[in-house]
C-alpha cells in the first residue's frame, strides 16, 4: 500500500514537471506573445506599434527573457508559494485560482451529494430486480442520459425549465450574490449525465454479484432477501461504483467546463478557457497543475478504495 | 450469433465501412477546394450504407437494441452521403431571420425554421451531419491507429519501448480530458484537422493501454511462440498474428468511443475551439442559438441541433450495448 | 420642417451661434473669443457655472433622482487612461475622469473641461481656456497647470500612449537624432505653455485642425497630477462618480461622490446628477442581449445588427440607433497586381452597388457611402454626385485591361467588429459576379487579421468613427501615413488635404473637401459601401443613454424611472 502511494506520488511530481515545462516552452513562442499584445493593446494598436516600442512593452511585462530563465524563475516562485499574477486580469493567480476552485467545488459538492445516493440506489434496485419493468425503465433512462452530451442537456433543461416554465433563472452569473436557485440548472445538467453512467455500472456490478454462487446459497439457506442484499450483495457490488465515484472527480473537472460556459458560472472551467484563449500563461500553468493533481489524486483514491474494498486484494 | 444463409466473405464489413467513409471524408475535406462536382464521388457510398445496414442488422438480429442503434447511425449516414443531391436551401445563405418552423417568411418556406442570421435550419442540420460524422469517425480511427500501434509496440516489444510508451500514456491520461483538449487546440489553432490531433492525444492512451494489455496476454499464446520460432519479423507478428485476435473487444469499444468523440467534438465546437463558422456544424448551431435563447418561441434553434446530436450518440451507445449483449450471450 | 439633428448640424456648419435655445449657444464648434457668445461672465470658483455653457443635453425636469444603472459590457482593467486600448475601459472611467471636450451623439463637438479655444490663423498656436469652478474629488480647483501636466505626460514617448498617434500630440513632438544614428521622438521644449491659472497655449510643430476633437478621443482623460498607475487604486477625478470596486472580467461599481476627500460638500461643475450608482457587469458581446432580456442588466454596450429583430421581441426594451462614420473599407493595394491597373479597380467599383450592400446588411438603417471615406455626419462633408452601378462598363474595362474572361480575386476579412463584415463581403461577391469578377471571401480569425491587415492585397478593414472627415483621410490615405493600407500616394491629394486641414471655417473647408473627395474617389482605391449604424439596447426605464457613433457611454446625465 505504502509503496503504491509513494510510487504514484513520485509519478505525479514527474508528470507535473514535464507538463509545466512543455506548456511554458510552447507558450513562450512569438505567436503567443503577439496574441497577448493584441488582446491587451488592441489590433490597431499592435499593428502600428514600432518594433522598439513592442520590445519595450514586452520587457515591461517580463516577456522578453529566454525560456529557461523564465521557467526556472517560475519554479523558484512556486516553491515559495507564489503562483504569479494573471496577465489578463491583473490579479494574483492564487486568488483567482482559489475563488474559481471554490465555486466549482461548491457545484461539485452538490453534484456528489445528490449523485451518490440516487445513482447507487437506482443501480442496486435495477440490479436486484433484474428483468422487471422497473429495471427496464431505469436502464433506458440511464442509456438515454449518457447519450445526451452535457451541452444538449443544458440546452433542453434551459428551454423547458427556464424559458418555458420559468421556474428557474436561465443563467448563473450570480450577479446579486450567491443563490441556490441559479445553481439548479448547472447542477441538473451535471447530475443527469453522471447519474446515468453510474447507474449503469452499479446495475452491472449488482447483477453480477446477485448471480454469484454465495448469494444463491444465502437465499437457499432461507435468509430473508433484505438481509442477503444488505449484508452480502451490497458490500461486494460497491467495489466498482466506489472506484468510479473517485474517478468521477476527474471527470467533473472536464464536464464542468462546458456547463460553466453555457450558464456563465464563474468557476474553474471558465477560468481555464479564458486563460487559454488569452494566452495567460501564469494562470494556465497553475490551472493545469491543479487539474493534473486532481486527476492523479482521484486515480490514486480509486486505486486505494479498490484495494480496501476488495477483500481478496486486501488480504493478498 | 445468428448466421446468414450465406456468410459474407471476410473483410466485407471493413470494405463497406471504407466505401462509406472514404468518399464522405473526401467530400468534406476536399469539396471546398475542388468544387461541387466532387459530390458524384458520394454515389457509391449510398448503396454502401444500405448494404452496411442490412448486413449488420442481419448479424445482430437477436439484439433489438443493436438494431435500433444501427438504424439511428445509418439514418444519419444516409443523410450525410446523400445531402448534396437533395434540393435544399443553401445552408450558408442568410434569407430571413428568426422564421418559426413551418412558416413562410420573405416568400420562403422553412420546415424547421431559420436561425438568428436567417439561414435555413433544415439544410444546416442535414449538412451538419456530414461534418460531425466525418470528423468523428476520422478522429476515432486515427486514435485507434496510433493507440493500437503504440500498444502493440509496448506490449510485444517490452523493455524500454514499454516504459517510454507507458510514460507517455500516463502523462496524457493525467489530464482531465477537456483540459487536455482545450490546451492542445489552443496551441495548435482551431481547425477541424487539429481536432483530429487533439482527440487522438486524448483517446489514444486508453486504447494503447487496452491493446497493450491484450497483447501482453496474447504474447504467451501458442501461435505467437510458433511464429517466433519460425523466425518471423516482429512487425509481421504484430500485424498478422496478434492484431486480428485482439479485434473483437475493440469493435465494441470503438462504438462507444465514437459516441464519446462526437460529444467531445460538439462540445469543443460549442466552446469555439473546433470548426469555425460558417461551417454548418451542430455544436456551432447550438453556440449561435444560445445568444438567441431568450424566449420560448425561439427555442427551436436550440432543440433541433441538440436532439440531432443526441440521437446520433444514442445510436452509437445502443449499438455498443447491443453488441456487448450479443457477446455475453454467445 | 427640418429635424433637430439637421438643425444642430447646420448650426455647427455655419460656425457661429444660431438663434434658438441657450443650449445651442454652447453647441457651436468654434467660439472665437471676439464673438463672446458663449464666454459668459466668469463665475467664482466653487459656484455653479452659468446655464447654457454645459455640453450636456437638456434633461427632463421630471427626472427621478436616485437608483442604479446596470450596464452590460466587457469589464476591462483601469490602469492608466493614457494607455487605454479598449473603448470599454473608457466607459468605466468616463464618469470619474473627464475630458477637455466632448463629442455628443450627434457628432457635434462641445466644450467640457475647457470652455473656449482660439487658434492662430496658421493653426499652429492654440490658446485653450480651462473652465472655471471645476472641482476635483479632493476639493482642489482644476487649473491650466494640471491640464498641461496631462498633455506633457501624453507626449512622453516612454509612456507608450496611443495619444501620440493623434495629430495634436504628434505635433507637440519632434524627431531628433540621438547618438548612434537613431531618430527618436521627443516632446517639444516649449510645446505646452501655461499663461495663467486657467489659460494655456499649445505651440505646435505643424498646423493642426483637429485640436479640440483630439481632446475628445477616449484615452485623453484628464487626471490629477498626483496620479500613479493603476487608476483603480487612486481614482481621483473631476467627474461626479468615483470607483467603489473593480474586478476585471467581472464587475465595475461606480458610486456618486457627495463629499470631497477632506469632508466638504462636492459640487459637480456640470449641474445635477441623478443616478446614485453605475454598475458595469461583464458580459461578452454575444451574451449581452440575453442578459438584458433576463433582467440582469438595464443597458448594453452594443446591439449587433443580427440581433435587432430578436431584441425587438423583448418586452420592455427600447432600441435606438444613430448614424456614424464607422465603415468597412474593402481596400485594394494599388501597387500590387492586378490592382495596379486602375481599370481593374474601377471595374470592381462599378460592378458593386454600394446602396444595395448597405440595405442588405443593415436593412433600412445605415446609409450608403461612396468610396471616399467622408460621411454625412462629418461637418465638412461635401456630397459628390453619386456614381451609378454600371456592369457593362465594368466588363469593358476588364477586357481592356486584359481580362476578357473575367478575373479571380480573393478578399480577406477578419470579422473583428462582427459578422456584418463578412456579410458585406458576401453581398459584394454576389454583385460583382455579374461583371465576371469571381470573388472568393477568405474569412480569417480576428487575431490573425491584425497580422496581415497591411500586407493583404485585397482586404476588408473596419474603420471606427472619427468626428472630422479629415482625420480618417489623414491617417489612412496620405502618402506614407501609418495606417495607409492601400499604399495610395498622390501628391495632388496630399496637397489638397493639407490645404483643407488649414481651413478653420467649416463652410470654406467643405468646398475644399470637394476636391479632396473627388481625387480619392476617382483613384478607385476601395469599395467603401456604407456607413454603419450604431444600435444600443436598453430597458424602457433608462433615460438619457443615447447611442454614440464612437460607442461611448455618456452616462453623466442618465436617470432611471
Amino acid at each position: 500500500m505504502r509503496k503504491l502511494l509513494a510510487r504514484r506520488l513520485l509519478q505525479m511530481v514527474l508528470i507535473m514537471l514535464t507538463v509545466s515545462a512543455l506548456l511554458f516552452a510552447i507558450f513562450d513562442s512569438d505567436q503567443f506573445r503577439r496574441r497577448i499584445a493584441v488582446a491587451e493593446l488592441g489590433g490597431f494598436g499592435v499593428a502600428t506599434l514600432s518594433e522598439r516600442d513592442y520590445h519595450a512593452w514586452m520587457a515591461k511585462k517580463g516577456l522578453d527573457k529566454p525560456f529557461p530563465v523564465r521557467y526556472l524563475g517560475w519554479l523558484v516562485r512556486i516553491a515559495h508559494g507564489d503562483l504569479g499574477v494573471s496577465l489578463e486580469k491583473d490579479v494574483a493567480v492564487s486568488t483567482l485560482l482559489g475563488e474559481s476552485l471554490e465555486h466549482t467545488a461548491v457545484l461539485g459538492l452538490f453534484v456528489f451529494v445528490f449523485m451518490v445516493p440516487i445513482a447507487l440506489a437506482l443501480g442496486m434496485l435495477a440490479g436486484v430486480l433484474e428483468g422487471s419493468v422497473l429495471d427496464r425503465v431505469i436502464s433506458v433512462f440511464s442509456i438515454a442520459t449518457t447519450s445526451i452530451p452535457q451541452i444538449a442537456t443544458a440546452v433542453l433543461l434551459t428551454v423547458i425549465l427556464a424559458l418555458g416554465l420559468n421556474w428557474v433563472p436561465s443563467k448563473s452569473a450570480m450577479l446579486e450574490g450567491w443563490s441556490f436557485r441559479e445553481l439548479i440548472l448547472p447542477l441538473m445538467t451535471l447530475l443527469l449525465y453522471e447519474v446515468g453512467y453510474l447507474v449503469r455500472m452499479t446495475r452491472a456490478a449488482m447483477t453480477e454479484v446477485m448471480a454469484a454462487p454465495y448469494i444463491r446459497t444465502a437465499i437457499l439457506k432461507g435468509l430473508p432477501m433484505g438481509r442477503v442484499i444488505l449484508k452480502h450483495a451490497v458490500r461486494n457490488a460497491l467495489i466498482v461504483p466506489v472506484t468510479l465515484i473517485c474517478l468521477s472527480l476527474n471527470g467533473l473537472l472536464s464536464q464542468v467546463v462546458v456547463v460553466e460556459v453555457f450558464f456563465q458560472y464563474s468557476g474553474f472551467g471558465r477560468m481555464l478557457l479564458d486563460a487559454a484563449n488569452f494566452g495567460d500563461i501564469e494562470v494556465l500553468q497553475a490551472a493545469t497543475l491543479v487539474a493534473v493533481c486532481v486527476a492523479v489524486l482521484s486515480q490514486l483514491l480509486s486505486d486505494v478504495a479498490y484495494v480496501m474494498l476488495n477483500p481478496r486484494l486486501r488480504l493478498a | 450469433m445468428s448466421r446468414l444463409a450465406v456468410s459474407p466473405p471476410r473483410g466485407t464489413f471493413a470494405m463497406l465501412v471504407a466505401l462509406t467513409w472514404g468518399p464522405l471524408a473526401g467530400f468534406v475535406m476536399l469539396a471546398p477546394a475542388l468544387g461541387g462536382a466532387t459530390r458524384y464521388a458520394l454515389l457509391p457510398a449510398i448503396p454502401a450504407v444500405a448494404a452496411l445496414y442490412f448486413l449488420t442488422v442481419a448479424r445482430c438480429r437477436r439484439s433489438r437494441i443493436a438494431v435500433i442503434g444501427m438504424s439511428l447511425i445509418c439514418f444519419w449516414l444516409l443523410i450525410a452521403v446523400s445531402v448534396p443531391f437533395m434540393h435544399l436551401l443553401d445552408p450558408d445563405k442568410p434569407i430571413a431571420p428568426l422564421a418559426l418552423p413551418g412558416t413562410v417568411k420573405h416568400g420562403v418556406f422553412f420546415l424547421l425554421g431559420s436561425d438568428l442570421r436567417g439561414r435555413d435550419m433544415l439544410s444546416r442540420t442535414l449538412w451538419g451531419s456530414q461534418r460531425i460524422l466525418v470528423w468523428g469517425i476520422t478522429s476515432t480511427a486515427t486514435a485507434y491507429l496510433v493507440g493500437a500501434a503504440l500498444g502493440l509496440i509496448g506490449g510485444y516489444m517490452g523493455g524500454w519501448w514499454d516504459e517510454a510508451v507507458s510514460f507517455l500514456g500516463n502523462v496524457l491520461m493525467s489530464f482531465p480530458v477537456m483540459v487536455l483538449l482545450i490546451l492542445i487546440l489552443n496551441l495548435l489553432g482551431q481547425s477541424a484537422f487539429n481536432i483530429i490531433i487533439a482527440v487522438t492525444c486524448s483517446s489514444a492512451p486508453l486504447i494503447m493501454r487496452i491493446v497493450r494489455g491484450l497483447s501482453l496476454d496474447a504474447k504467451s499464446r501458442g501461435y505467437i511462440q510458433a511464429a517466433e520460432t519460425r523466425g518471423e519479423h516482429p512487425l509481421y507478428i504484430m500485424l498478422v498474428e496478434l492484431l486480428p485476435n485482439v479485434r473483437r473487444p475493440l469493435i465494441i469499444d470503438a462504438c462507444l468511443r465514437l459516441g464519446y468523440t462526437t460529444v467531445a467534438i460538439t462540445t469543443l465546437t460549442f466552446l469555439g475551439l473546433g470548426l469555425q463558422p460558417p461551417d454548418p456544424d451542430w455544436g456551432l448551431m447550438i453556440k449561435e442559438a444560445a445568444t438567441a435563447a431568450l424566449l420560448w418561441k425561439y427555442s427551436y434553434m436550440l432543440i433541433i441541433p441538440a436532439l440531432s446530436v443526441s440521437s446520433l450518440i444514442l445510436g452509437f451507445n445502443l449499438l455498443a450495448d447491443g453488441l456487448n449483449d450479443l457477446e455475453l450471450r454467445a | 420642417m427640418i429635424d433637430r439633428r439637421t438643425f444642430l448640424r447646420l448650426g455647427a456648419l455655419l460656425g457661429g451661434s444660431t438663434s434658438g435655445t441657450r443650449f445651442l449657444e454652447a453647441m457651436t464648434r468654434i467660439q472665437p473669443a471676439a464673438a463672446g457668445a458663449g464666454a459668459a461672465a466668469v463665475p467664482a470658483a466653487g459656484t455653479a457655472p452659468a446655464a447654457g455653457t454645459l455640453p450636456f443635453p437638456p434633461v427632463d425636469p421630471d427626472a427621478r433622482r436616485g437608483g442604479t444603472l446596470r450596464a452590460g459590457q466587457m469589464v476591462g482593467r483601469m490602469e492608466d487612461p493614457a494607455t487605454y486600448s479598449w473603448n470599454e475601459m473608457s466607459n468605466q472611467t468616463r464618469p470619474i475622469l473627464e475630458y477637455l471636450t466632448m463629442v455628443g451623439p450627434d457628432n457635434v463637438l462641445r466644450p467640457m473641461l475647457m470652455d473656449w479655444w482660439k487658434p492662430s490663423s496658421d493653426l499652429k498656436t492654440w490658446t485653450l481656456h480651462v473652465r472655471e469652478g471645476v472641482m476635483w474629488h479632493n476639493g482642489e480647483e482644476l487649473s491650466a497647470e494640471q491640464v498641461a501636466w496631462n498633455i506633457r505626460r501624453w507626449t512622453d514617448p516612454t509612456l507608450g500612449s496611443s495619444n501620440l498617434g493623434l495629430a495634436t500630440f504628434a505635433a507637440l513632438t519632434e524627431l531628433t537624432d540621438e547618438a548612434g544614428g537613431k531618430r527618436v521622438q521627443r516632446p517639444l521644449t516649449n510645446g505646452v505653455e501655461v499663461l495663467d491659472t486657467h489659460t494655456l497655449r499649445l505651440n505646435l510643430g505643424k498646423p493642426v485642425l483637429s485640436v479640440p476633437e483630439d481632446f475628445a478621443e477616449y484615452p485623453t482623460h484628464i487626471a490629477h497630477p498626483s496620479f500613479r498607475a493603476p487608476l483603480s487604486k487612486h481614482p481621483l477625478g473631476t467627474g461626479p462618480y468615483t470607483l467603489a470596486q473593480l474586478r476585471v472580467g467581472e464587475r465595475c461599481i461606480l458610486k456618486r461622490v457627495t463629499r470631497t476627500t477632506d469632508g466638504r460638500e462636492f459640487r459637480y461643475w456640470g449641474g445635477d446628477v441623478y443616478l446614485d450608482e453605475i454598475h458595469f457587469y461583464h458580459f461578452e458581446q454575444e451574451n449581452q442581449t440575453a442578459a438584458l432580456a433576463s433582467g440582469s442588466v438595464d443597458a448594453t454596450y452594443e446591439l449587433p445588427i443580427e440581433e435587432l429583430e430578436l431584441a425587438q421581441s423583448i418586452p420592455g426594451a427600447q432600441i435606438s440607433s444613430v448614424e456614424s462614420a464607422q465603415t468597412l473599407c474593402c481596400r485594394m493595394q494599388v501597387d500590387v497586381k492586378p490592382f495596379d491597373d486602375i481599370r481593374v479597380r474601377r471595374a470592381l467599383i462599378l460592378a458593386a452597388d454600394n446602396g444595395a450592400i448597405g440595405s442588405l446588411v443593415f436593412g433600412q438603417y445605415g446609409s450608403a457611402a461612396a468610396n471616399y471615406h467622408v460621411a454625412p455626419v462629418h461637418p465638412e462633408y461635401f456630397p459628390l454626385d453619386p456614381i451609378a452601378r454600371d456592369v457593362r462598363e465594368a466588363r469593358r474595362l476588364l477586357s481592356e485591361a486584359g481580362h476578357e474572361n473575367g478575373i479571380d480575386l480573393t478578399i480577406t476579412v477578419g470579422n473583428n467588429d462582427g459578422p456584418w463584415q463578412q456579410s458585406a463581403c458576401e453581398v459584394l461577391r454576389d454583385q460583382v459576379k455579374e461583371a465576371g469578377i469571381r470573388l472568393a471571401v477568405n474569412v480569417v480569425p480576428a487575431t490573425k487579421y491584425w497580422e496581415i491587415w497591411k500586407s493583404a492585397p485585397f482586404a476588408a478593414t473596419s474603420w471606427s468613427h472619427r468626428p472630422l472627415g479629415t482625420m480618417a483621410l489623414s491617417q489612412g490615405y496620405r502618402t506614407g501615413a501609418s495606417w495607409n493600407e492601400t499604399h495610395f500616394s498622390d501628391a495632388a491629394f496630399d496637397r489638397a488635404l493639407a490645404e483643407a486641414e488649414a481651413i478653420l471655417d467649416v463652410a470654406a473647408r467643405r468646398l475644399k473637401m470637394r476636391e479632396v473627395e473627388r481625387i480619392l474617389r476617382d483613384a478607385c482605391v476601395m469599395v467603401q459601401p456604407f456607413w454603419r449604424p450604431v444600435f444600443i439596447l436598453a430597458s424602457s426605464k433608462v433615460h438619457g443613454y443615447r447611442p454614440h457613433p464612437a460607442r461611448q457611454m455618456q452616462l453623466t446625465k442618465a436617470w432611471m424611472s
